[in-house]
């Protein structure tokens, strides 16, 4: 057998891994689903600081954190699906 | 992101913490005429989680400070004894003034850094943003 040829055939041997399907990363969902549960427990954070902040139960420097916490939580979440919105709309754009 | 929402509650438990010596100081100023009144201190500690510290800081036990009161000579004082002379407080105005300014200017660091915290989180979203 020539020796090159043997050679072509273990690279592309080692290359066929690349060209694979890759499969799903197993933690894709389950990190979307941290993270809406991480926003949700913001947000219920911020209505409880300022629920007990009317009723004299929490200081205001706790509310503030509280409330800039959950205000940069919601722009994350804006953003992020402002981007979202608008992958998907540039998909429907594409001429068939 | 999560560093930076660390930052902003170390820093609010810095506010926290001046916001009590502040409280303190407010007492002893109050009580400055009061007879018999020891001067309240306060020191700081850090916060502990599971044995570690987390960073935060929080206002440790209230001491009373055991430097002897002022002996007042007011004859006509009701609280005055034989010798004419009753205890005052060993509050010293000038003591608690300036760590009243230590304390706003602590308090003022915490809060340019918490405003910090929040900008730079903001600009890393204004990234995303066109």
């Amino acid at each position: 057998m020539d020796i090159r040829s043997s050679i072509a055939a273990q690279h592309y041997a080692a290359t066929r891994p690349a060209t694979a399907a890759t499969k799903p990363a197993p933690g894709g969902s389950s990190a979307l689903e941290t993270a809406a549960q991480d926003f949700a427990a913001t947000l219920q954070n911020g209505e409880n600081t300022t629920l007990a902040a009317m009723t004299g139960g929490a200081d205001q420097v706790s509310l503030v954190q509280a409330l800039a916490q959950t205000e940069l939580a919601v722009e994350t979440a804006v953003t992020v699906r402002d981007k979202v919105v608008e992958a998907y709309q540039e998909i429907l754009r594409m001429p068939v | 992101m999560n560093e930076l929402a660390n930052v902003l509650a170390i820093s609010a438990s810095g506010m926290k913490a001046q916001s009590g010596r502040l409280r303190f100081l407010s007492e002893n100023i109050a009580n400055a005429d009061t007879p018999g009144y020891r001067r309240k201190s306060v020191s700081f500690e850090n916060e502990l989680e599971a044995g570690r510290p987390t960073g935060m800081v929080r206002p440790g036990p209230v001491q009373l400070d055991q430097t002897p009161v002022e002996r007042i000579f007011d004859p006509g004082n009701p609280l005055a004894d034989e010798t004419g002379y009753y205890d005052g407080s060993n509050v010293n105005l000038v003591v608690e003034i300036a760590d009243m300014r230590e304390a706003q200017r602590s308090y003022e660091a915490n809060l340019k850094l918490f405003d910090q915290a929040r900008q730079m989180s903001q600009g890393l979203l204004q990234l995303l943003r066109r």
